[in-house]
């Protein structure tokens, strides 16, 4: 029964982030526009042909999507007090940060699909492996969120705070995790540095179910991936609890 | 046992005691007014008891559940509204009854019967559908209070709840929680309009600079300070400079003018009024009304507090 009440308030949060905060300005502009126009700069100046680029592209847009959607609700919630309302309830912060996670992973799911389509339609870009590239984009959507989830328990009221800390982890994992430049061909210390980036991961396994190649083996990407996704989950507990002192 | 049960708290932030060894308890179906000025720590005492916050030592229980070591079933029993109207905009007035429903496990088959309930009592259930963005300021307080009721809270935490409302909203807050301590919830109020307290609660505790300067009923703290008593006079002729005047009678310790009338705090009414009949007849001034006023539960709260009242303003002194 409590574990019932639990998953019952969890999705209640995420269906209320879902109503209010999925057509957002800010979120728009931080999901979609700026992981496409990203992934355009690079993509330009590149001499493959434009198929090959989707993966690439649904892992950047997994990683953007799936981590803007806490980072704007929450600094606002707590502006307008109704955060407090989330504190206040009976439902544990495990609950309250898994509910806001899951928010941002069904966002992100629902906007990494237009590259997936677009590959499909337009390029006749062929998927090897579906079912992996079904757990790799869920795993991966799911990590980010809760990423998201983890810099929004920063105490600020101010949105812009929150993403500027966000994007200075954001950003540089675009260029250590092998979505533009394969790792094998980054130089040794950014090999390593990559080992300690889920995008690597989510990217390494989307590329494999399209291409069935990869740097890891798909098992060892869905075991990072959930390491990844626990020690979010974790820390940002201990973040919320923290800051509500 | 107890509604709610307070032992020890103390409260740091950092260099700052924001509550030093707080103890009281509430009983069951009582109303409870928790009063004190700005920063004086009722809020930090609200969110301790709320579970948003942690103390930083001592205990506080909601029927006899710890709010640290228990806390899910301690906030099941509550109903929280806070001083902010923390509604969603973005959500129609329906979408944030069922919201706040699902919140507080209210059961699915009961969830819109008492939306519909709690919509219809305050007035809103002809807007249901219409988002809060939309809702002027007593419209989301109803709102506000309505989603605090949703899951039949035992124990009531209002924060401010008719602080700068309309008329008809006032109206509708106080008699829904006077209907609630009829029924026997307990009310836990905080509130800076102290005439409201002194008419709803059984007790009040009056916390200053975070340590519990009192804690009593209305009346019997009015008791404390019979020293702070007041003639009320109007004059057929009212002008400003007739308040330095009237200042300076003998035993008048302080004037202040209310409206078309004059009030002068004493601790010798008799002989305030002697003075008054003079000064009227020396003035040719007619007297239309006097009366003497006890002390009010504002002076008790003044006199706690340490604030000072000169002219007519409230001030703080060290």
């Amino acid at each position: 029964m409590r574990l019932h009440h639990e998953i019952s308030a969890a999705w209640a949060i995420s269906r209320k982030d879902m109503v209010t905060y999925y057509i957002k300005p800010n979120i728009i502009v931080s999901g979609i526009l700026f992981p496409l126009f990203m992934f355009l700069a690079f993509a330009i100046g590149k001499n493959a042909p434009p198929g090959t680029l989707i993966p690439g592209l649904i892992a950047i847009t997994l990683l953007f999507s799936a981590s803007s959607i806490e980072p704007v609700s929450i600094p606002i919630e707590r502006r307008v007090k109704t955060f407090d309302r989330l504190l206040s309830a009976p439902i544990s912060l495990h609950s309250l940060v898994f509910g806001e996670s899951v928010s941002g992973f069904l966002y992100s799911m629902g906007i990494a699909c237009l590259p997936l389509v677009f590959g499909i339609v337009l390029f006749s870009t062929p998927i090897e492996h579906a079912p992996v590239l079904i757990i790799a984009m869920a795993l991966t959507a799911f990590c980010f969120a809760t990423l998201g989830t983890l810099f929004a328990a920063y105490p600020t009221e101010n949105v812009g705070e929150v993403m500027s800390m966000l994007n200075t982890v954001r950003l540089p994992l675009i260029f250590i995790s092998g979505v533009f430049i394969p790792i094998s061909e980054i130089p040794q210390i950014g090999q390593i540095i990559a080992l300690f980036s889920p995008l690597t991961y989510g990217n390494d396994m989307i590329t494999y179910a399209y291409t069935g190649t990869s740097l890891f083996s798909p098992a060892w990407d869905i075991v990072a991936l959930l390491i990844f996704i626990l020690l979010f989950q974790f820390v940002a507990h201990r973040l919320y609890k923290k800051f509500n002192e | 046992m107890h509604a709610i049960e307070v032992s020890h708290l103390t409260k740091k932030f950092g260099a700052l005691t924001a509550l030093n060894d707080v103890n009281f308890s509430v009983d069951v179906g009582e109303t409870f007014g928790f009063l004190g000025p700005n920063g004086a720590g009722k809020t930090t005492t609200i969110r301790i008891l709320t579970g948003i916050s942690y103390p930083t030592s001592g205990t506080a229980s909601i029927f006899g559940h710890d709010i640290q070591k228990d806390t899910i079933a301690a906030r099941q029993s509550m109903g929280i509204v806070s001083e902010t109207s923390n509604v969603y905009d973005d959500l129609t007035a329906w979408q944030n009854m069922i919201f706040s429903a699902e919140l507080y496990h209210v059961r699915r088959d009961i969830r819109e019967e008492k939306a519909k309930e709690l919509l219809t009592t305050f007035d809103l259930y002809e807007r249901r559908h219409d988002k809060a963005h939309g809702f002027s300021k007593g419209m989301k307080r109803r709102l506000t209070i309505a989603m605090g009721l949703v899951n039949n809270p035992k124990v009531l935490f209002l924060d401010e709840p008719t602080s700068g409302l309309d008329v008809q909203s006032n109206l509708i807050i106080r008699d829904v929680i006077t209907g609630l301590i009829h029924q026997g919830v307990t009310v836990f109020l905080t509130t800076h309009n102290i005439e409201e307290a002194n008419m709803i609660c059984d007790r009040v505790a009056i916390i200053n600079k975070g340590t519990i300067a009192a804690i009593d009923a209305p009346e019997r703290l009015k008791k404390t300070i019979q020293s702070v008593q007041s003639i009320v006079v109007s004059f057929d002729l009212v002008s400003m400079h007739q308040l330095d005047e009237v200042r300076n009678l003998s035993m008048v310790n302080d004037a202040v003018k209310e409206g078309d009338k004059f009030r002068l705090y004493t601790e010798d009414p008799a002989t305030v009024i002697e003075s008054v009949m003079e000064y009227a007849r020396a003035r040719n001034l007619r007297v239309i009304s006097i009366s003497t006023l006890g002390p009010s539960l504002e002076d008790v709260f003044i006199k706690l507090t340490g604030l000072q009242r000169t002219g007519g303003l409230i001030h703080a002194i060290d």
